[in-house]
C-alpha cells in the first residue's frame, strides 16, 4: 500500500488545510495500487515511456515527451524573478499519472465538516458534491456529456479528450499541437509536455459558431481534475466557441501540483473565449501556460478568476498573429491567507493594427498576496496597434499585500500603449454608510468587495457569476473584526 | 408610540469636544429642527448617535425605546429603527442599488427568513414613483455618479423602504435647488406620521417652508440654547445667526 | 582553426585593473586612513562582483553586451572651458577629470551665510569626518549596480560637499560643474548635499564633455533632507556622445522635509540612472522627476525606488522620455510600502513621447505594497504627438518639424515648470532645445 506523499518539504500544520485535514494514513484513503496502473512517484524517462504506452500513443509523441523531460530537466526555476516558495515543490515526490479507476477513495463521512458547509453554501448539486470532495471517482452524468457531444457532432465539431485528439486525429492537432506554446517556453510547460494526459481537444470547422459554451466536460470526467491537463481549441475560420473550465467549488485534490498547458489557435476571423473558475485547496501549486493565437481578425478572450490555492502562477496570453486581431484578458484573484496569486496577462503584438486589452483586479485579504505580472511587447515596423491595460488592487487587512510588475515594450510612433494601476482598501465612510442602514461590518466588506469586481464578475455566465458572489461572501467572513 | 431621548451628550473627536451637554427628546409622531451656525457641532450629533467610530461619546447616553443604545454597533441600531439622512451620502461602486436596498431589508429578517422577492420590487417601485426616481436607477451603483439632487433623494428612497422608527436627517436640503428640495421634502412628508420622530437638521431656514417642524432648537457651541416652535426659525432667518452667536457667546 | 585565446571572457575590471587603482591611491595619499581604507574596501567588493547578465531582473531590456569597461584611463586634469550654463548663484565649484579646478576657496569667491559648507570632498574627509562618515554613500544600493558604485568608491577624488546648517535658507542655487576632458578620460563625479534641519537650499549638478571623445563616467550623489528641509536638486547630463555612463542618487528624507529632484538627460552613447527615495519619517515628501532626449543609438536606462518606511509620507514621480531615431529607453520604478507605512500617498508616472519608428521605449513600473490605507497608483504611456495637435498647429503656418518640436517642449513642460527657480527652469530649457537644433 503506498501512502499519499507529501510533496512539501514544509507541510502546513494539518487544522489550517482542508486537505491535509484528512487523515491520509487511515487504510480506505489509498491507492489500490497495480502496476500496471501506476507509474510511481518520481520522474525519469521509465515514467514517460509508461505514460506513453499506458496511452498507446505514436512514437512521434512519445518522442516529444521525451525531448520535453530532457529540457524540463535542463531548465531552472525561475526564482530570479518569482517566488522561492517553488523550491519546496520535490519532484522526486509526485505521482506523475493515475489512470482512471485508480483515484483515492474516501467515505463522505471523512469529508471535513467546513468543506461539506462550503457545498452547501454554494449550492453545489449532491452529486457533485461527493465528486468534488473526491468520494466519488467520477460524477454520473456521462449522458449529458454525450448529449453535448453529439450536439456539437452534427456541427462537425470535435470535442474530445487529449489522448483520442493525438491518436485519432493527428492531421488536425499535430500542426497546433505543441507549437503555440512551445515544450521550453518555461520550466512547468516542459514538465506538461513530458508527462500530460486529460485536457481537451476541440476543433470546430470553417464558420460553425458553437451556440452553447462547452464545459459540461469538465465536471464529468475524472482525468480532467487530474495534475497535467493538455487542452488545444483550434476555431477555423470565421468559427466561434465558449469554453469553461473549473468550478468555484473547491477542488480537493490528492497532489500538490497541478501544471496544465492551454493552447488556443484562432485562424482568420474566429473567435475563442475561455472562461475558468479555479479554487483550489491552499496546499496546491497551480502553475499554469496559457497562450493563444490570433489570426487575422480573430479575436481570444480569456476570462480568467482564481481563488485559493499556496501558489498559482499564471498569465494567459495572446500572440496577435494577424492583422487587426483582438486579444483580451479580463481577470480575477483572491488572495486569503497562506495563498498568493501571482497572475497577469502577456500580449504579443505581431502585426499591424492588433488591440489588446487586459483588466485585472485583485483582493488581498488577511496575510494574503496578490501579484499581477504583465507583457505587453510591441515590436518593430509595426503601426496601429493597441494596448490598454488596467490593474486594480484591493486591500482588506492592514497586513495585506500586493505587488504590480508590468513590463511594456513599445517600438515606433504609431502605436499607443497605456497601463494604469491603483491600490486601494476599502473605505472606512463606506461601510459607515452601509453599517447605518443595518448591514453588519461583514456584509457591507462582502458587498463592497462584490462591487469592486463587480464590472469584472458580470462578463462571467450567470450562475458561475452568482456562485462567485457566493465565494466571495465566504471568503469576507472572518476577514473583519 | 416610543421616543428617542438625548440625555446630557458629551461628543469628542479624539481629544476635542464637539457636543457639550446636548439634551433632547423626541416622541414618534413629531418633526424637530435643529438649526446653528456652521462648525456648532450639528452633523456631529447625528453621527455620534448613529454610532459613527471616529466620534467618541464622553458623557451621557441616548436612549430608544427606553434602552440605551450606546453599546450598539452603527448597523445594531440601525436595525433597532434609526436612520441617519447623510449630508454627504457614500458611494459604493459596482452594487447597484436594488441589490444593495435588498441586503438592507434582508438584514432585518429573521435569520433564515426568505425575502419575498417579488414583494420586495413591488415595495420597491412604488417608492420610486412617489419620489419621481425613475426605474433604471436600480440598476446603477449606489451613489455613483449621482447628483446633489439625486443623491438626496436615494437617502429618502432608503429611508421609505426601511422604515425606522427615528430618522436624522443631516442637511438634507444641501446641494438641492428647488425643484430637487420640493421633491425632497414632498417625500419626507408623505413618510411623516405617528410612528416615525424625524430630527432635522439644517442650517437654513428655507427648508422649514417645506417641512413644516412641530419644534425648533437653536444649537450653538455644542448645546442647545433656545427651543420654541415654527417661529423661532423664522425669527432666525429674519436675525441672523449674529444674533444667537452674541447672545449667548458669553453664556 | 585558430590558436585558444587566453580568455573569451570579457574582463570584469577592464581598465580599473589593481595597477590603475594603486595610482591612484598614490595621489590621493594625503587623505586620512580611514577614507583610503573604505576606497581599498570598494575597489575589492568592485572587482569581485560580477558584470551584469541578461537574466538579472534589475537589468532587464538593458544592453548588457555594451558594458565593457575596456579602454578608459584617468587623465590629468586639463584646461577646459566652463560650459554655459547661465544661472544666478550663490556658489560654484567646477571639476575636470575629477580634480578641483584651480582648488580655490569657495568661501573665498562667495558670500556665503555663516555655517554654510562648500568644499571638496578631500577637504571635508580632513574638516568634516563625521558627517562625511555618516552621510557618503551611506545608503544601501539596491537597483542593480552594486559593482559599479562600488568602482564610483573606489576612484572617487574631488566630489563636492555641500552642507547647509539648521535654519539657513540659501535662495540661489549652488552650482557644480563636472567636466570630462580627452578620449577615454574616466570620472567619477560626486556631489553631497546635507540639508540640516528647516534649511533651503538648491543644488545643481552639470555633466558635460570638453570635447566629443568616449569618456567613462561614473558618478553619485547623496541627498539628505533632515527634519522640515526643503532640497532641490537638478542633474542635467550632457556627456559627449560616445560615453558610458552611470549614475547614481539617494535620497533620505526625513519628518516633514521635502527634496525635489529633476534629472535631464540628453548626452552619452549608454546611460543608467539610478535613483533611491527613501521616506524615513511621517510628512517626508519626495519629488522625483525625470526628462530625457533620447536620440540616434542612445540607450537611457532609469531605474528608481520609493520607498516609504514611515506612516503619512508622500512621493510623486514623473518620468518623461521624448525619444527619436533609434533611440531606446527603459524605465523600471518601483514603489515600496513598508507594512506600518500607513497612510502612504505614492505616485509613479512614465511617459514616453514615440518621435520615431524606430526608437523603442521599455516600460516597468512597479508597485509592492504591504499596507493597506495607502493611495498608490502608477501609470505607463507610450504615444507619439496626437496628430490632431500637430495639424492644429500645421494649419497655422507652422512647419511639421518645428510643429513637432513645440508640441515635445509642451510634453516636457510638466516636468520642468516644477521648478521653483525660473532661471533654472530657463537654462534646463536651453540645454533641451540645443539637443534639436543639432
Amino acid at each position: 500500500m503506498a501512502n499519499i506523499e507529501t510533496l512539501v518539504s514544509e507541510p502546513e500544520p494539518a487544522t489550517e488545510n482542508p486537505v491535509s485535514g484528512i487523515d491520509q494514513s487511515r487504510g480506505d484513503f489509498s491507492y489500490d495500487v497495480k502496476y500496471a496502473f501506476d507509474a510511481g512517484t518520481g520522474l525519469n524517462a521509465a515514467t514517460v515511456d509508461y505514460i506513453s504506452s499506458v496511452k498507446k500513443e505514436a512514437p512521434w509523441i512519445r518522442e516529444f515527451r521525451h525531448k520535453a523531460l530532457k529540457i524540463f530537466e535542463s531548465k531552472p526555476m525561475p526564482t530570479h524573478w518569482a517566488t522561492k516558495d517553488l523550491e519546496n515543490i520535490d519532484f522526486s515526490k509526485i505521482r506523475y499519472y493515475l489512470s482512471q479507476g485508480q483515484k483515492p477513495k474516501r467515505t463522505w463521512d471523512e469529508v471535513p465538516d467546513d468543506i461539506k458547509k462550503t457545498f452547501e453554501r454554494l449550492g453545489i448539486p449532491e452529486q457533485e458534491r461527493k465528486f468534488l470532495a473526491g468520494v466519488e471517482a467520477q460524477f454520473d452524468s456521462e449522458a449529458a456529456y454525450s448529449n453535448i457531444k453529439d450536439i456539437v457532432a452534427k456541427q462537425g465539431v470535435i470535442f474530445v479528450n487529449s489522448t483520442e485528439g493525438l491518436r485519432e486525429h493527428p492531421e488536425i492537432f499535430r500542426k497546433f499541437f505543441g507549437k503555440v506554446i512551445p515544450t521550453g517556453d518555461n520550466k512547468f510547460s516542459a514538465l506538461n509536455s513530458a508527462v500530460f494526459s486529460g485536457g481537451s481537444f476541440i476543433y470546430v470547422p470553417k464558420g460553425v459558431k458553437v451556440a452553447q459554451p462547452l464545459q459540461a466536460y469538465f465536471r464529468i470526467n475524472a482525468e480532467n481534475f487530474g495534475q497535467f491537463e493538455r487542452t488545444l481549441i483550434i476555431a477555423d475560420e470565421g468559427a466561434e466557441v465558449t469554453y469553461m473550465e473549473g468550478c468555484t467549488a473547491p477542488k480537493f485534490s490528492t497532489s500538490t501540483l497541478h501544471s496544465a498547458v492551454v493552447e488556443l489557435v484562432a485562424l482568420k476571423g474566429a473567435k475563442i473565449q475561455y472562461i475558468t473558475v479555479q479554487n483550489w485547496a491552499n496546499n496546491v501549486f497551480n502553475l499554469v501556460t496559457k497562450r493563444g493565437v490570433a489570426h487575422e481578425e480573430a479575436e481570444i478572450k480569456w476570462i480568467d478568476c482564481n481563488i485559493g490555492s499556496r501558489l498559482t502562477m499564471k498569465y494567459p496570453g495572446v500572440v496577435l498573429k494577424g492583422r487587426k486581431a483582438r486579444g483580451e484578458v479580463i481577470s480575477i484573484a483572491l488572495a486569503n491567507d497562506g495563498q498568493h496569486q501571482d497572475t497577469g496577462a502577456k500580449m504579443i503584438h505581431a502585426a499591424d493594427e492588433t488591440t489588446s486589452n487586459i483588466v485585472a483586479k485583485s483582493i488581498s485579504v488577511g496575510q494574503g498576496r496578490s501579484t499581477y505580472r504583465g507583457v505587453v511587447h510591441i515590436p518593430k515596423h509595426l503601426k496601429g496597434c493597441k494596448n490598454n491595460t488596467e490593474c486594480d488592487a484591493l486591500l482588506i487587512n492592514s497586513n495585506s499585500r500586493t505587488d504590480t510588475y508590468p513590463a511594456i515594450s513599445v517600438r515606433g510612433d504609431r502605436n499607443y500603449v497605456q497601463h494604469e494601476a491603483s491600490v486601494s482598501r476599502v473605505n472606512e465612510e463606506m461601510i459607515f454608510y452601509m453599517q447605518q442602514r443595518g448591514l453588519t461590518e461583514g456584509q457591507a466588506m462582502s458587498l463592497a468587495v462584490n462591487g469592486f469586481i463587480n464590472d469584472l464578475a458580470r462578463q462571467f455566465p450567470m450562475e458561475y457569476s452568482v456562485e462567485l458572489k457566493r465565494l466571495i461572501d465566504l471568503e469576507m467572513e472572518g476577514s473583519v473584526g | 408610540m416610543s421616543s428617542l431621548v438625548i440625555q446630557d451628550l458629551h461628543v469628542a473627536i479624539g481629544e476635542k469636544e464637539i457636543v457639550k451637554g446636548l439634551s433632547l427628546t423626541i416622541n414618534s409622531g413629531e418633526v424637530h429642527a435643529v438649526m446653528g451656525p456652521n462648525g456648532t457641532g450639528k452633523s456631529t450629533l447625528a453621527k455620534a448617535i448613529a454610532g459613527h467610530p471616529d466620534y467618541t461619546i464622553t458623557q451621557g447616553d441616548v436612549l430608544m425605546g427606553g434602552e440605551s443604545i450606546l453599546n450598539q454597533e452603527a448597523d445594531e441600531r440601525a436595525r433597532a429603527g434609526l436612520f441617519l439622512a447623510f449630508q454627504y451620502p457614500s458611494e459604493i461602486p459596482g452594487v447597484s442599488i436594488a441589490n444593495f436596498l435588498r441586503a438592507a431589508v434582508q438584514a432585518r429578517l429573521a435569520e433564515g427568513e426568505e425575502l419575498d422577492a417579488t414583494a420586495y420590487y413591488k415595495r420597491l417601485y412604488a417608492k420610486m414613483d412617489l419620489l419621481k426616481i425613475d426605474r433604471k436607477f436600480t440598476a446603477r451603483s449606489v451613489n455613483e455618479g449621482f447628483s446633489g439632487g439625486e443623491k438626496k433623494r436615494c437617502e429618502i428612497l432608503q429611508m421609505a423602504m426601511l422604515e425606522p422608527q427615528f430618522s436624522l436627517m443631516d442637511e438634507t436640503d444641501s446641494g438641492l435647488d428647488i425643484d430637487a428640495l420640493r421633491i425632497v421634502a414632498e417625500g419626507v412628508n408623505t413618510l411623516r406620521g405617528p410612528n416615525l420622530g424625524i430630527l432635522m437638521i439644517t442650517h437654513y431656514q428655507r427648508l422649514l417652508d417645506y417641512i413644516i417642524p412641530d419644534f425648533v432648537h437653536v444649537m450653538y457651541d455644542g448645546r442647545i440654547v433656545k427651543s420654541g416652535d415654527k417661529s423661532l426659525a423664522l425669527e432666525l432667518e429674519a436675525k441672523g445667526y449674529d444674533w444667537v452667536k452674541k447672545e449667548f457667546a458669553a453664556a | 582553426m585558430s590558436a585558444p585565446t587566453l580568455s573569451t571572457a570579457r574582463s570584469t575590471i577592464g581598465s580599473f585593473t589593481p595597477d590603475l587603482f594603486a595610482s591612484h591611491l598614490a595621489s590621493v595619499a594625503e587623505l586620512p586612513a580611514w577614507w583610503l581604507e573604505r576606497k581599498q574596501a570598494a575597489y575589492e567588493k568592485f572587482a569581485a562582483l560580477p558584470l551584469p547578465v541578461r537574466t538579472d531582473e534589475s537589468w532587464r531590456f538593458s544592453n548588457i553586451s555594451t558594458l565593457s569597461l575596456d579602454g578608459y584611463a584617468l587623465r590629468l586634469p586639463e584646461k577646459a572651458t566652463t560650459p554655459a550654463f547661465s544661472i544666478p548663484t550663490a556658489a560654484e565649484l567646477t571639476f575636470v577629470n575629477n580634480v578641483a579646478v584651480a582648488g580655490d576657496s569657495v568661501r573665498a569667491r562667495f558670500n556665503l551665510p555663516s555655517g554654510v559648507i562648500v568644499c571638496t570632498l578631500g577637504e571635508a574627509a580632513v574638516k568634516h569626518p563625521e558627517l562625511l562618515k555618516a552621510h557618503f554613500m551611506a545608503q544601501p544600493q539596491k537597483l542593480g549596480s552594486e559593482k559599479f558604485a562600488s568602482l564610483h568608491q573606489a576612484f572617487v577624488r574631488d566630489g563636492a560637499f555641500i552642507y547647509v546648517p539648521r535654519g539657513v535658507e540659501l535662495t540661489a542655487p549652488i552650482l557644480i560643474t563636472h567636466i570630462a576632458s580627452g578620449e577615454g578620460s574616466a570620472v567619477f563625479p560626486h556631489t553631497l548635499v546635507i540639508a540640516e534641519e528647516n534649511s533651503k537650499v538648491t543644488v545643481v549638478d552639470l555633466f558635460v564633455s570638453a570635447d566629443a571623445s568616449a569618456q567613462f563616467a561614473c558618478g553619485a550623489n547623496d541627498l539628505y533632507a533632515g527634519h522640515g528641509a526643503q532640497l532641490t536638486y537638478a542633474g542635467a547630463q550632457v556627456w559627449s556622445r560616445e560615453t558610458l555612463s552611470f549614475q547614481f542618487n539617494s535620497t533620505v528624507v526625513r519628518r516633514d522635509a521635502r527634496v525635489q529632484s529633476l534629472n535631464l538627460h540628453v548626452g552619452a552613447r549608454q546611460a543608467r540612472h539610478e535613483s533611491l527615495s527613501q521616506l524615513q519619517a511621517p510628512g517626508a515628501f519626495s519629488e522625483m522627476l525625470a526628462l530625457t532626449v533620447a536620440s540616434l543609438k542612445q540607450e537611457f536606462d532609469q531605474r528608481t525606488l520609493q520607498i516609504h518606511q514611515a506612516p503619512n509620507t508622500k512621493s510623486d514621480l514623473l518620468y518623461k522620455n521624448a525619444l527619436r531615431d533609434q533611440a531606446k529607453t527603459i524605465f523600471s520604478g518601483l514603489i515600496i510600502v513598508d507594512a506600518d507605512a500607513q497612510k502612504t500617498d505614492a505616485y509613479q508616472s512614465n511617459r514616453n513621447l514615440m518621435l520615431s519608428e524606430e526608437a523603442e521605449a521599455n516600460s516597468l513600473p512597479g508597485l509592492e505594497i504591504q499596507a493597506n490605507d495607502v493611495r498608490c497608483t502608477h501609470g505607463a504611456t507610450s504615444s507619439r504627438i496626437d496628430p490632431e495637435q500637430e495639424f492644429y498647429l500645421q494649419s497655422r503656418g507652422i512647419a511639421k518639424e518645428m510643429a513637432d518640436e513645440l508640441l515635445t517642449f509642451g510634453f516636457f513642460e510638466e516636468v520642468v515648470s516644477r521648478l521653483e527657480s525660473e532661471p533654472l527652469h530657463d537654462a534646463l530649457h536651453s540645454v533641451i532645445k540645443a539637443q534639436f537644433s543639432k
